[in-house]
């Protein structure tokens, strides 16, 4: 009998009969699912163009076959990732055989649609390794299409969105709109306005983007010595970086083509890393990008890749390439990658958590992750690592409240754009103050004494209120508020020249407390943006 | 007439297809696309339609199917071909519009990539080489693994496949390294094993051999460079410092040293500052050139 752990060092040939035979045979067709797996031996010192071919002879089997829940995550990888048309179609067509067509799955034929549309090649389902060169072919697009008319209702959740493709100057191919429409009648058919009893439900299959590890943590022992160079050149070893609190890893490298997968990952990251920023937490989680290409990632490269996509690089923030290799690794993360000599053919996309010893807490992988997920999650470990530290349970350690700094800015602001009213009506002299008193008078005030070392105290606020705009209009790139404080605290300095222009100090006034307000609000925009509010 | 006007004359005829008439006005894309699909009409007129026709490429069905079947057809004249393969691919860049006719574009080229006309598949490998075809490579590397089933020169192959750095040729063009066909495949498989990380120590090799022609040891410098940083530094100071090295290869290294020292070091190697210094005034002048860079940026 065939063996699939043993296929590493079949011919194509052999590995498409070995496909084949698993298909057809009921009780063997489980084993496909183990051969979509990235770090399977039969991929081993394959290139990146067979690797595509094999794994859309195994998806077009499993179309065949029929998807399992078990399979259904690497058909669903591949159409939110995927960019190589052959195996967007082969997944989209594989789908089909889904026995439970889910709202949830709509979304994935969607974004595959706007991912692949403008790379619609012509593809070729008939014998394994053939590419069509003839007119009959299927295309991505096509097969996507269909795919959306079998969700038929279950798409309503992107019915919207097909048809403004379909509306949209080159939304989608010409001779295709009779596919989309026909997908579009099949999502409007049914029963309109019966909600769908599934829309929320993930299918099963879906739950293993994500896994949390809580009691059963692999130790980190084999790869503690493992020494790492970081974007800066400086090594440092994985017991060094990774021991004593929680952090963050994500895989990459710098030759990924698949613009969805590598280069979003690290300008995820670079979100990632503010959103942890934003809630006091930067010093307390680290993050780091490893490369699965140290052989060609060098130090300068990463740190490029990086400063590219906006990645914080530091002490506690890194940009990381092992040394003697990616094998020690590769087994402790159990990665998803093979490799053709150095280089990668294929890899998924993942995501750790690891707790304060090293250990990987909880994995993300194949699935885009969200930002804010990870640091959520980073932050339970946190709060379990609290909690181990003081021997039981401890207050849990919260994000710092967002909005705290924001109310010290606020006051100061408040405080700054008041001496610049203090500096514009403080009194010439005794005399003037008195006048002032006679006006409290009036309204019942108690007296106060003439302290005339105030002015020069208010004008000194006045300054640091000047030099907090501009930190803040730095910080954010909006330098307006600036120039409006400037110029009202230059109309309160000429009013006070004694040149007769006192009543410039009211536009003084009102010119500070617009660009105080402006500089507030400008920062206050800046944060909610950062995470991931409305800008 | 003056020399002058006739010469911009004929430089503007040079560049407008043969048989277009001066002056012509646009003419409507239906008599265009009658003109270039007539096999009855003369070469020359058929080109010029042609070369009018790429924004009519995509208008119709119709329009994309005689376009293509022009291309396709080994009875239509190669001039002809070849201006249809101009013209769909200059249509491509409209990305929006010919994204209609993209998947037959591409199953087209597929088929004619096998044409018997050597210029014609190597044009459309090229256009299908740079989309990183699967098929295209697939063509390309069974050429460089049996010569007998090549459809363009290896040294061709090799700078097509190299294209895309996942494209598994790296074995090939070790192979070819090795066992050179020609000088020029030999040169163009170093600059594919350029981006191969595993190379650098071939590459080491190559520099330091006196023996090898000095494209060669430049290419390898350059590769190091990509590579190994560290290691082209090291032999760049060891080729400075030895007097029986080539001009040519002592002018890379110092280049290298100039652009990508560490400042620090450089600055302190007394050795390598004195033999410099000398370069300045005893070496050629090319050397001379590089060497007062080199001691401007050095501080002498």
């Amino acid at each position: 009998m065939q063996n699939v752990a043993m296929a590493g060092a079949r011919s194509e040939t052999e590995f498409a009969s070995l496909v084949d035979a698993l298909a057809a045979d009921p009780d063997r067709r489980e084993q496909l699912t183990e051969l979509l797996r990235e770090d399977h031996p039969v991929y081993d010192q394959r290139g990146a163009a067979t690797t595509v071919r094999m794994r859309g002879w195994v998806l077009l089997a499993l179309a065949r076959a029929g998807v399992s829940d078990a399979a259904l995550i690497f058909v669903l990888e591949e159409l939110d990732a995927g960019v190589d048309a052959y195996l967007v179609a082969a997944a989209a067509r594989a789908l089909r055989s889904y026995p439970s067509p889910n709202a949830a799955l709509a979304p994935f034929a969607m974004r595959a649609l706007t991912n692949i549309r403008y790379h619609d090649e012509p593809v070729s389902f008939e014998g394994y390794g053939e590419y069509a060169d003839s007119s009959s072919y299927t295309t991505p697009v096509r097969e996507l299409l269909v795919t959306l008319a079998w969700l038929g209702p279950h798409a309503r959740g992107v019915l919207h969105e097909v048809e403004a493709l379909r509306a949209q100057h080159g939304g989608l191919p010409k001779k295709l709109l009779v596919e989309v429409d026909r997908a579009v009648e099949a999502i409007r058919g049914g029963q309109a306005d019966e909600p769908d009893a599934d829309c929320c439900t993930l299918p099963n299959g879906l739950s293993s983007t994500f896994s949390w590890a809580l009691g059963s943590r692999r130790g980190s022992e084999s790869i503690e010595s493992t020494v790492f160079e970081d974007h800066g050149g400086a090594s440092v070893t994985f017991r060094e970086f990774f021991r004593g609190h929680p952090s963050i890893v994500v895989f990459f490298y710098t030759r990924c083509d698949n613009p969805l997968k590598c280069s979003l990952t690290v300008t995820k990251l670079a979100r990632l890393q503010k959103l942890l920023e934003a809630q006091g937490l930067d010093d307390q989680i680290y993050t780091a990008a490893i490369t699965y290409d140290p052989a060609f990632d060098l130090p300068a490269r990463i740190h490029a890749y990086g400063q590219n996509r906006g990645v914080r690089m530091d002490d506690r923030h890194r940009m990381l390439r092992a040394t003697d290799g990616v094998n020690a690794l590769r087994s402790h993360f159990k990665l998803g990658v093979n490799f053709i000599e150095s280089l990668v053919n294929r890899h998924r996309i993942e995501a750790y958590i690891l707790d304060a010893e090293g250990r990987i807490a909880a994995s993300f992988e194949r699935i885009q992750w969200d930002e804010q997920q990870l640091v959520d999650r980073a932050i339970e470990v946190l709060n379990e690592t609290s909690n181990e530290k003081s021997g039981g349970p401890v207050p849990e350690v919260s994000p710092r409240p967002v909005d705290a700094p924001a109310r010290g800015k606020t006051a100061s602001t408040m405080l700054g754009t008041l001496a610049s009213v203090g500096v514009a009506f403080f009194p010439k002299c005794p005399i003037c103050w008195a006048g002032y008193l006679s006006m409290f008078g009036v309204a019942g005030l108690e007296r106060i004494p003439y302290y005339p070392w105030l002015q020069p105290l208010l004008f000194a606020v006045m300054l640091i209120n000047l030099a907090s705009v501009w930190l803040r209009g730095r910080s954010t790139g909006r330098m307006s508020g600036f120039y409006l404080v400037s110029a009202g605290a230059f109309a309160i300095v000429v009013s006070k020249l004694g040149l007769g222009l006192e009543s410039v100090a009211i536009w003084g006034i009102a010119l500070t407390l617009a660009g105080s307000l402006l500089s507030a609000l400008n920062a206050k925009g800046r944060r909610l943006t950062a995470r991931g509010g409305p800008a | 007439m003056s020399k002058k006007s006739k010469a911009s004359k004929s430089s503007k005829s040079a560049r407008k297809p043969k048989g277009a008439k001066k002056g012509a006005a646009k003419r409507p894309s239906g008599r265009l696309m009658s003109v270039a699909t007539n096999a009855r009409k003369a070469i020359n007129e058929r080109v010029a339609a042609i070369a009018e026709a790429p924004l009519a490429v995509c208008e119709s069905d119709e329009n994309l199917q005689s376009m293509l079947n022009v291309l396709r057809s080994e009875e239509e004249p190669i001039e002809v071909r070849l201006a249809a393969l101009q013209a769909i691919q200059a249509a491509s860049f409209s990305v929006v519009t010919f994204e209609s006719c993209r998947s037959e574009y591409i199953a087209t080229l597929r088929q004619v990539a096998t044409d018997p006309d050597m210029e014609l598949r190597q044009r459309v490998l090229g256009i299908l080489a740079r989309e990183k075809d699967g098929f295209a490579q697939r063509k390309l590397l069974e050429g460089l693994q049996n010569p007998e089933k090549a459809l363009v020169p290896p040294e061709k192959a090799l700078q097509l496949l190299s294209n895309d750095v996942h494209a598994e040729a790296y074995a090939a063009a070790r192979e070819i390294v090795n066992n050179p066909p020609s000088d020029t495949a030999r040169r163009e498989a170093l600059r594919l094993l350029a981006a191969d990380a595993t190379a650098a120590p071939m590459f080491e090799k190559l520099l330091r051999d006196k023996d090898e022609q000095a494209e060669i040891r430049q290419i390898s410098a350059s590769a190091l460079q990509a590579l190994k940083p560290e290691k082209l530094q090291e032999h760049a100071r060891a080729i400075l410092l030895d007097t029986s090295e080539y001009d040519d290869i002592q002018a890379t290294s110092l280049t290298a040293i100039t652009q990508f020292g560490d400042e620090q070091a450089v600055a302190e190697d007394k050795t390598l500052m004195r033999r410099i210094d000398n370069m300045k005034d005893e070496a050629s002048t090319k050397i001379k050139q590089s060497a007062r860079r080199f001691l401007t940026k050095y501080g002498q």
